[in-house]
């Protein structure tokens, strides 16, 4: 009897934990995603006007450069990405018409873990694009000191937006802004437009005054 | 010293009331309880949701027929979610996320009761339960682990309640009971992990 009740009382425990939900499963999708977005507190957004936006979307795996995509639904993640900017004023240029800014879409696909330590999080996805893209055969890709470099666990969207119309004077690719979406329904196409605002929704400094 | 003579005295007096009754001595009994449990004090700031996942086991064995000595082994699972915010995370960082505090807790302890009146229809009960607690603290932002903690500490637990036999002498029957429970942890600004259960359990005699 005794034993049957230590049996059952184990058995009852492990059951009790192991049926616990890991907190991550208790969110939905939309609960589960995160937006990071970073940018340099020196810049002067306002004092920009124009930007350009690359047409592909690059694909980084593992840290890897692997190939510039155009699926539908990269297109549809450039179009919302360019929506949002205008919402802000700014104003589409080519890429040879000199734009103030630079933006560049990633998807970022990666097999190992980590905490988020938010002190660090910060990625050079960036700099996987050619700065001869942008006109500047090279330069260098700069990124303000106070950002680190961070790995990720699965798959995310990433973006850079790098100052252009400074580059010839400061002899270097400034990114001034970055933002990143994570977590479940990130590559959904129904949820694009839904995340990318959300990353500008936190970005109020982006905005012009030209 | 003279607290432990006061409590050799209190144990001898139970020692000898159990010996002028004979319903409980000798006996081992096991409780299983299901065990809600509500966070009290600071950590109510950290998660101020029940946890309605909560289990209780315990052996108690008759010293006496008042005084009983035990084992126990519970489990709770407590766990908020906030709504989504942005949290500023540095010099121009900034992460939108819903934050959730998760804890789990498995209190291992033995446990000491003294019972009021061992022969009455309802018999109430007080005690205390000492022992070890096995602590998981997760923090997330959305789905990603922010920080995280496990740790074994101190949980301490005074207990009261009542036992309601199903038949006049026996031995297995409802228990009814509610505890405090002490369990301190300290880890980044979280200061304790004490809440307060209540137990709804069916007891019942280990015979060989």
């Amino acid at each position: 009897m005794k034993t049957i009740f230590l049996i059952s009382a184990g058995a009852l425990l492990l059951a009790t934990t192991a049926c616990t939900k890991n907190a991550a499963d208790r969110l939905s999708d939309d609960e589960s995603r995160i937006y990071i977005t970073n940018h340099d507190e020196t810049a002067a957004f306002t004092s920009y006007s124009t930007f350009s936006i690359a047409d592909s979307v690059a694909l980084i795996d593992n840290n890897q450069f692997t190939k510039r995509e155009r699926t539908p639904f990269d297109a549809q993640l450039i179009d919302a990405f360019v929506a949002q900017m205008q919402q802000k004023g700014y104003t589409r240029v080519a890429a040879n018409a000199n734009p103030d800014l630079g933006i560049t879409v990633n998807r970022v696909y990666n097999d190992y873990s980590g905490l988020i330590n938010y002190g660090d999080y910060w990625n050079y996805y960036g700099g996987y694009w050619d700065p001869y893209y942008w006109g500047y055969p090279g330069y260098s890709y700069y990124y303000p000191s106070f950002y680190g470099v961070y790995t990720i666990t699965d798959g995310a969207i990433q973006a850079d937006m790098v100052d252009l119309k400074n580059a010839a004077s400061s002899n270097k690719l400034k990114v001034i802004w970055d933002g990143m979406i994570r977590g479940a329904g990130t590559f959904d196409q129904s949820k694009i437009d839904q995340n990318v605002s959300a990353l500008f929704t936190q970005s109020d400094y982006l905005k012009t005054n030209q | 010293m003279r607290q432990k003579s006061y409590l050799y005295t209190l144990l001898a007096a139970f020692l000898l009331t159990g010996s002028l009754l004979h319903a409980q001595q000798g006996e081992m009994k096991a409780t299983i309880s299901y065990a809600p449990a509500m966070p009290v004090g600071s950590f109510k700031d950290h998660i101020n949701k029940t946890s309605l996942n909560g289990w209780n086991a315990n052996l108690q064995y008759g010293i006496s027929d008042k005084f009983s000595i035990g084992g126990g082994v519970g489990f709770n699972d407590f766990y908020k979610k906030y709504p989504r915010q942005i949290y500023k995370t540095g010099e121009g960082s900034d992460i939108s996320a819903v934050l959730t505090n998760s804890v789990q807790v498995i209190p291992v302890t033995v446990n000491a009761r003294y019972h009021f009146m061992p022969e009455s229809k309802v018999q109430p009960y007080a005690g205390i339960n000492i022992g070890a607690n096995i602590i998981m603290y997760e923090e997330l932002l959305g789905e990603y682990s922010n920080d995280s903690k496990s740790t074994v500490g101190f949980t301490g637990s005074p207990v009261a309640g009542v036992f309601i036999p199903f038949s006049k002498t026996g031995l297995t029957g409802i228990d009814l009971g509610a505890a405090y429970n002490y369990m301190p942890f300290k880890y980044g600004d979280i200061n304790g992990l004490d809440n307060l259960s209540v137990r709804l359990g069916i007891s019942f005699p280990l015979r060989n």
